[in-house]
């Protein structure tokens, strides 16, 4: 699904415009409306008057899949480098200013082959918070002094994750699932990365992705789509392309399967109770794309409460809660089962978890009526998820980035069209008998009275 | 699942109660001597909440816990015509949510689901309200699982760090009770016991009903009625408000193998209700914003610094930071507090609050949820749930100087709490404070 930029220069622009919306037109639910940009900015309009804001967003193709060791984390401090200073506003003082003369609500986001930056205020605000994301996007300013102040900021946000049990989990399953491509899959980064970070490494981040044909902006609210466009193209329009598709100029090299399980018991003393993570290599949007909408459906079948599961697991009182979930990506995302055992049996909960694993892809190991209510579910879910506006442009957004705008759109009624082979096959494919990694963190007075080494291993 | 994406802000602590955002007239009404509180929604979502006033209030300190754990049982350890799983397999199938919890306010069985669904959810509501049946053997699985949840909650580090500090501050007070109880305490409790307790909580003289939803005033008000037929009226309920005051400047700290340091300080706030209460609010917004812009824009201080306005039966302020330099970060604090004190607020940062006022009036209320839950909030505490749609007309009301002097009547001595390693703090910075001057904030 990668945009490719290569019709025959002789076209004429005209042309190439109307055959680009003609044929570029993605499916969209109701309400959304699409336009692209001749410098290839997309934008999509979102009319929503539920209540009269409007939020914009622009998402970018960038994050920790972009980052080799030398920007790991880089990623994430120019998201922070966003709100610091611009042509419009050259101190993150007078940033702030204006954010709160808008009456702004405002975050960003860095993810694996994600960045966002969102803004909600007053629907009559929409061109005073457009002209103010553009300064941002287009054109800041990279002081060593701001730099120095930033750093510590994003290492101790870092600090913060290494400081929670549940975190240095999941940063341990992380170095054996990625091997040496890991920094591709941790957007926090490297200490000594993040800490000596210069302006001219963020000019390489911003030449290389923060380009229109690389981003994607979001209107949602109260609004009216053809306005919001003619504002759109008026603030946006003048930003040049970069002339390449920076994902395959700078193209992400391909993740080493794993070839045998690994795993580890972290001991820590802030870990107050236990936690496990099982994770494995799972499908690639780009590959199988199948297998990503049928993860979905697994997931919420070993959700539900009656689910073999569930009642083998927090029914019996091994544990207080377990979830297998898969993260959609580009490429390759991670299947992760997240347990918290009951402390007083951990041998028997893992021995129950690897149980269950094993039966995973059996023809009985759910019932026909458990798959028709978990796509019951995840129709529900659909409605649930459009409740609140200000959020739909990054729920969109992340699929643009990961999946594609039709992905998004098709989901729920490709939901509906997944059979028990189609499960079987992913699980067969993924996770049944495939090497994984296994993380346990633990007090380390726990982990010596039940002597968790000696299970916690490979058989 | 956890899943980590990192983003420049922490979510705000929005501790500060929320307004409600009216799509068509809310109304109110009562049966069966019961308050019920109607808020159309617009949308095809229903959300119903049972409130149960008094939290902390209800239990001595030696059987906190036991209210979050009758409140888990209505839903864990079955009804009386349904065993823990039918209860909860017919609620998946229908992706809808119905569970209880508790807090140092009031206690809160909740309904969500789609409005087609509502003939299948509401008897199963109804059910773990008026006819649970504290299932032992479910009740021994709830048990274990609150253990390992508070210990959860106290792995996380910003948890731990206000636990702590509320204990410290409030130490024989009500609010010092912890709602998730103590793990001595959870373990000794029984179903028998837990059951004689919500029986005790459950009266109509306690309870309230916040709906947000588009349904049929007759046929929602006969439901109630059904509902609240079953449940006796009980003794009158006085819900009480207590002012906090701290008289001397305090450092407790504890020893933890943290990456970074965890700071936090409470001092006092206006009780609900009181003429300087949406004064202190703004106040404390706009000071929140001092303080990031110095903490950790000016100063690369912290990832995380907040400082919000925590309102309910006790009303106090809260500063938090993670830091690897926490003596640093006092001296910056002090001086921010001497410079509103000395100077006050800008007329302007006033203004631009208001503002912010009206954004997150709507924004906090996109979802049934969020209002069912600022009704209820504002109706407990301050016993008036119009607030929830006043709030942002009162708040243009008010002048710079109101703002500022709500910020120096209430912001005093601090009782201040650390977490991370002692050898990286010097206390008496944050007893003596660091300015030494006359109208030193920090008041030795």
């Amino acid at each position: 699904m990668i945009l490719k930029f290569t019709k025959p220069i002789v076209l004429s622009i005209a042309l190439l415009l109307f055959t680009g919306q003609l044929m570029a037109q993605p499916r969209l639910p109701e309400g959304y409306f699409w336009k692209k940009l001749p410098n290839g900015l997309e934008v999509v309009v979102i009319e929503n008057s539920k209540v009269p804001l409007a939020t914009i967003e622009i998402a970018v193709k960038n994050g920790a899949y972009t980052e080799g060791p030398e920007f790991s984390g880089l990623s994430h401090l120019f998201e922070h480098m966003f709100f610091k200073a611009n042509k419009d506003y050259p101190d993150q003082e007078k940033f702030l200013k204006r954010t709160q003369e808008l009456g702004a609500i405002w975050n960003g986001t860095t993810d694996v082959e994600r960045v966002n930056y969102f803004f909600t205020f007053d629907r009559d605000s929409l061109k005073a918070g457009l002209k103010f994301m553009n300064a941002a996007i287009r054109f800041p300013i990279y002081r060593e002094e701001d730099m120095k102040k930033e750093r510590p900021v994003v290492d101790g946000e870092f600090q913060r994750g290494e400081s929670d049990p549940g975190f240095q989990l999941w940063y341990g399953v992380q170095q054996k699932l990625w091997g040496d491509l890991v920094t591709r899959k941790v957007a926090i980064g490297i200490h000594e990365v993040i800490n000596t970070a210069t302006p001219e490494k963020m000019m390489v981040i911003k030449n290389k992705y923060y380009f229109p044909n690389n981003s994607l902006v979001t209107i949602c609210g109260d609004v009216k789509h053809d306005e919001a466009f003619a504002l759109a193209e008026s603030i946006f329009g003048d930003w040049a392309s970069s002339g390449f598709n920076p994902i395959e100029k700078y193209p992400i090299p391909p993740f080493k399967p794993l070839d045998k399980s690994q795993y580890f018991v972290k001991e820590t003393s802030i870990a107050e109770t236990p936690y496990m993570q099982l994770s494995w290599q799972g499908p690639s949007y780009l590959t199988d794309s199948a297998s990503v909408v049928t993860a979905d459906v697994f997931s919420t079948i070993v959700g539900l409460n009656a689910s073999k599961l569930q009642q083998a697991l927090v029914d019996k009182g091994l544990a207080s809660s377990v979830s297998l979930g898969y993260t959609t990506c580009k490429y390759v995302g991670p299947i992760d089962i997240f347990v918290v055992p009951n402390p007083n049996k951990l041998k028997e909960c893992y021995d129950e978890l690897n149980k269950q694993i094993a039966m995973f892809a059996d023809d009985d190991y759910f019932t026909d009526e458990q798959l028709k209510d978990a796509k019951a579910i995840l129709l529900r879910n659909d409605t649930f998820n459009k409740e609140k506006p200000s959020t739909l442009p990054s729920q969109m957004s992340y699929q643009w980035c990961s999946t594609s705008l039709n992905f998004y759109t098709d989901l729920i009624d490709n939901y509906q069209k997944v059979s028990r082979a189609d499960i079987q096959k992913y699980l067969k494919t993924y996770v049944v008998g495939k090497p994984m990694v296994a993380g346990i963190v633990i007090k380390p007075e726990l982990s010596k009275q039940y002597n968790v080494a000696s299970f916690f291993a490979a058989k | 699942m956890k899943k980590y994406v990192f983003s420049l802000l922490i979510a705000a602590s929005v501790a500060n109660i929320n307004q409600a955002f009216a799509q068509k007239e809310a109304y109110e009404t009562t049966v069966d001597g019961v308050k019920v509180i109607v808020q159309p929604s617009g949308n095809s979502i229903v959300e119903i909440q049972a409130i149960i006033k008094g939290g902390v209030q209800n239990y001595s300190a030696d059987k906190m816990g036991i209210e979050a754990l009758a409140m888990s049982a209505l839903t864990e350890c079955g009804t009386a015509n349904h065993d823990k799983n039918s209860f909860k397999n017919q609620l998946d199938k229908v992706s809808a949510t119905v569970f209880g919890y508790t807090n140092k306010n009031f206690a809160v069985l909740r309904m969500n689901c789609i409005k087609g669904d509502f003939d299948t959810v509401w008897p199963l509501f109804s059910e773990a309200l008026t006819q649970p049946k504290f299932d032992g053997k479910e009740f021994t699985r709830i048990q274990q699982d609150a253990i390992n949840n508070l210990k959860a909650n106290e792995s996380q580090p910003d948890v731990a760090i206000d636990k702590y500090a509320d204990k410290i501050a409030f130490a024989n007070r009500d609010y010092a009770k912890d709602p998730e109880g103590t793990v001595e305490i959870l373990q000794k409790l029984t179903p028998e016991q837990t059951k004689a307790y919500y029986e005790g909580i459950l009266t109509r003289s306690r309870m309230l009903i916040v709906v947000v939803a588009d349904m049929d005033r007759a046929t929602l008000e006969s439901k109630l009625k059904v509902l609240l037929d079953g449940i006796k009226q009980g003794p009158a309920f006085d819900f009480k408000k207590s002012f906090f005051r701290v008289y001397k400047n305090t450092f407790s700290s504890e020893n933890k193998d943290l990456a970074t340091n965890y700071v936090e300080g409470i001092t006092s706030g206006p009780e609900a209700g009181t003429p300087d209460f949406d004064a202190f609010q703004v106040a404390m917004r706009i000071f929140a914003q001092r303080h990031f812009l110095e903490v950790r824009t000016n100063n690369g201080l912290s990832y995380a610094p907040q400082s919000w306005f925590s309102s309910g039966a006790t009303s106090v302020a809260k500063f938090s930071v993670s830091t690897t330099q926490p003596d640093k970060y006092i001296a910056v604090f002090d001086k921010l507090v001497d410079q509103v004190k000395t100077d006050g607020f800008k007329a302007d940062e006033v203004a631009d609050m208001k503002v912010t006022y009206l954004t997150g009036f709507y924004y906090k209320n996109e979802t049934n949820n969020a209002q069912a839950s600022s009704i209820a909030s504002n109706e407990v505490v301050y016993g008036d749930w119009k607030r929830s749609l006043t709030l942002v007309g009162d708040v243009k009301k008010l002048t710079t100087e109101e703002v500022s002097d709500a910020f120096r009547k209430y912001i005093g001595n601090i009782i201040w709490v650390y977490q991370g390693d002692p050898k990286k703090v010097n206390p008496l910075l944050y007893t003596n404070g660091t300015l030494h001057k006359a109208d030193n904030p920090v008041n030795n």
